[in-house]
């Protein structure tokens, strides 16, 4: 009995700092948001139950919605240029090449360098005056006159290529993994049958990349939906709001950024465009798991 | 490793499967047109770090009229006027604190939960794991930020980086599933073994098996540093009001704003420089450690 007692001490003893954190600063945080999207809060004051006005205030909030199209501009251009280009370099890669190992290092580096710091780096080279990308493309004669690539115009463009750099190499890695967890015999007995390159890419390499291929665009749809750090450095979601991405509008509602920001703080509707963002998230994500079932079932 | 197996190979079949349209000719313009590729994504890669290194070496003129690719007489200086005039000493000092507290705090409290988890039966136990791996995908964006910001501000905690350490400590579900699998490969025989000798619970935890996991709580700490490290906006929401405590990527950050941000961009490269720094170096020595963790998360 005892024994028992003393068992169940030390179990707690050595649960108990990671279930007090999880539950005060996991868990707690989300039922705050559960509670206070039904409530007028502005973070100071008194909060005042509305039921559900902030959710009428979402369906008519036109920088939302704009919002919600932007980030969906973002994530669509990013996952269009990084896939492809992650999976292109990820085949390559994974014949038998020379400085492979140094190549694939090279690619890989994004990853373990802060986005903010890049992003104040990117701020800079990509400013249409004296930028780093004007200077290059000039001196190459590809461009004439200096592109603002910072301006309304191009602003969505230049978040999406820092997006791509940062991207790339972690998920050429995620599909250079699939690749060699592809038996080579498959290959090798294609080969002898006479199938091609171009036939064993896609009678072999396709369908046998499929499941990781499917997680791996998974995460890839998420993060793409999730990101703003970059976009917050280099633009602060502007100009005239041409970047303002969904959850960077939500962090304007929830702390003040350093321009005349047109957006009060207001925590009580901030939950609600939290919740309201995380349902559209999981709504894409649950959707993409629907269309892509297929991919899952080939073996 | 795989270059060298199939290279000894006999030549006969391997040398037979490449028939790429076109013969001898076509086999090369498709091996150029790849290594162009290559090389180009590689120096596409490379590009904002190489300007980075540069604009840390010109002169604050220099960088401000734009024009030349590569100083004109490299500027050292510049490292030793961001360290001192520009505060990036004490934000170098912030990021290093928060960084290792954050690692070590994460290490312990997720390595001892999961040799828990690993070793013991107790009641609770799936809903526990359940819980710290739904941790890792709810995502509610910057909103939990707020609550958590109010909890620290209760708890006086707000005036250190200490309420940043613990907001950081406490997403440690990835840290704990990974050294979750690393426990498993050590023999329950070993406990058990220094248990009859004598040797209670917490004893051979912190002497016996913590130290057999030296390896996995390297790669496990790696990720963890890094994620510090590079983390932006949590201290950037807490130093709001304390400039003290900023750290590398908030106070980088900063410098865009203020009256002189267009003639200091010289610094802001080097300080760019400087905190990207420890984080190569990290990576150049434990490349393999970064490529196989990553890679191993998909390979299930």
């Amino acid at each position: 009995m005892i024994y028992k007692w003393r068992r169940l001490g030390e179990n707690s003893l050595f649960l108990a700092p990671s279930i007090i954190l999880t539950i005060t600063l996991g868990i707690y945080p989300l039922f705050w948001m559960l509670r206070y999207m039904f409530y007028d809060y502005a973070g100071y004051g008194e909060a005042l139950f509305i039921g559900l006005d902030n959710f009428r205030r979402l369906l008519r909030d036109g920088l939302f919605w704009e919002s919600v199209r932007n980030t969906f501009v973002f994530a669509g251009g990013k996952l269009l240029l990084t896939l492809p280009l992650s999976l292109l370099l990820a085949v390559i890669l994974n014949g038998k090449l020379r400085g492979v190992s140094l190549l694939r290092g090279i690619y890989f580096m994004p990853t373990v360098i802060s986005t903010a710091v890049i992003s104040v780096v990117f701020y800079n080279i990509f400013n249409s005056y004296n930028g780093m990308v004007n200077t290059v493309l000039m001196k190459l004669h590809l461009v004439s006159a200096p592109v603002d690539w910072l301006g309304p115009k191009h602003a969505m463009l230049t978040v999406i290529i820092v997006a791509v750099w940062g991207a790339v190499g972690n998920y050429m890695l995620l599909f250079l993994a699939g690749l060699q967890s592809i038996p080579q015999d498959l290959y090798e007995s294609a080969a002898i049958d006479g199938a091609n390159a171009g036939r064993r890419f896609w009678n072999i390499t396709l369908p046998m990349l499929a499941p990781v291929a499917q997680m791996v665009i998974m995460l890839a749809i998420i993060a793409s939906l999730k990101g703003y750090e970059s976009i917050m450095v280099i633009t602060e979601g502007g100009p005239i709001g041409k970047t303002e991405v969904m959850y960077l509008y939500l962090y304007k509602l929830l702390f003040p950024v350093s321009t005349g920001s047109p957006v009060a703080q207001q925590l009580g509707y901030g939950s609600a465009v939290g919740f309201a963002s995380a349902v559209i998230v999981g709504a894409v994500t649950g959707l993409y798991f629907f269309f892509s079932r297929k991919m899952n079932k080939v073996y | 490793m795989n270059e060298h197996v199939i290279s000894k190979q006999p030549a006969g079949l391997k040398q037979s499967v490449p028939r790429e349209p076109g013969g001898h000719a076509g086999r090369i313009a498709v091996r150029t047109v790849m290594w162009v590729f290559l090389l180009a994504t590689a120096l596409l890669t490379l590009f904002p770090l190489l300007m980075t290194l540069a604009g840390s070496l010109k002169t604050g003129a220099e960088m401000m009229t734009g024009g030349s690719l590569l100083p004109a007489k490299l500027q050292f200086a510049n490292y030793a006027e961001a360290w001192k005039q520009a505060n990036f000493a004490r934000y170098t000092w912030n990021s290093a604190f928060m960084s290792v507290m954050v690692t070590v705090g994460t290490l312990l409290v997720a390595s001892m939960a999961a040799y828990v988890v690993d070793r013991r039966e107790f009641p609770g136990k799936r809903i526990y794991v359940t819980v710290q791996a739904s941790m890792m995908f709810i995502s509610v964006g910057a909103i939990v930020l707020r609550p958590q910001f109010d909890l620290m501000v209760a708890l006086h905690l707000n005036t250190t980086l200490w309420g940043v350490i613990l907001i950081l400590v406490s997403a440690h579900s990835s840290t704990f599933f990974m050294l979750q699998g690393f426990f498993k490969a050590i023999p329950r025989e070993l406990d058990e073994a220094a248990m009859v000798d004598g040797s209670g619970f917490i004893r051979t935890f912190f002497r016996i098996i913590l130290p057999l996991l030296t390896p996995g709580l390297g790669v496990a700490g790696l990720f963890a540093f890094r994620h510090s490290w590079n983390e932006y906006i949590l201290p950037l929401v807490f130093t709001m009001t304390n400039p003290k405590l900023q750290t590398l990527t908030v106070g980088l950050a900063n410098l865009r704003y203020g009256s002189s941000a267009a003639m200091q961009i010289h610094l802001m490269m080097a300080g760019a420089c400087l905190s990207i720094l420890p984080m190569l170096l990290a990576y150049i020595l434990a490349n393999k450690t970064f490529i196989q963790v990553t890679a191993g998360s998909v390979k299930g």
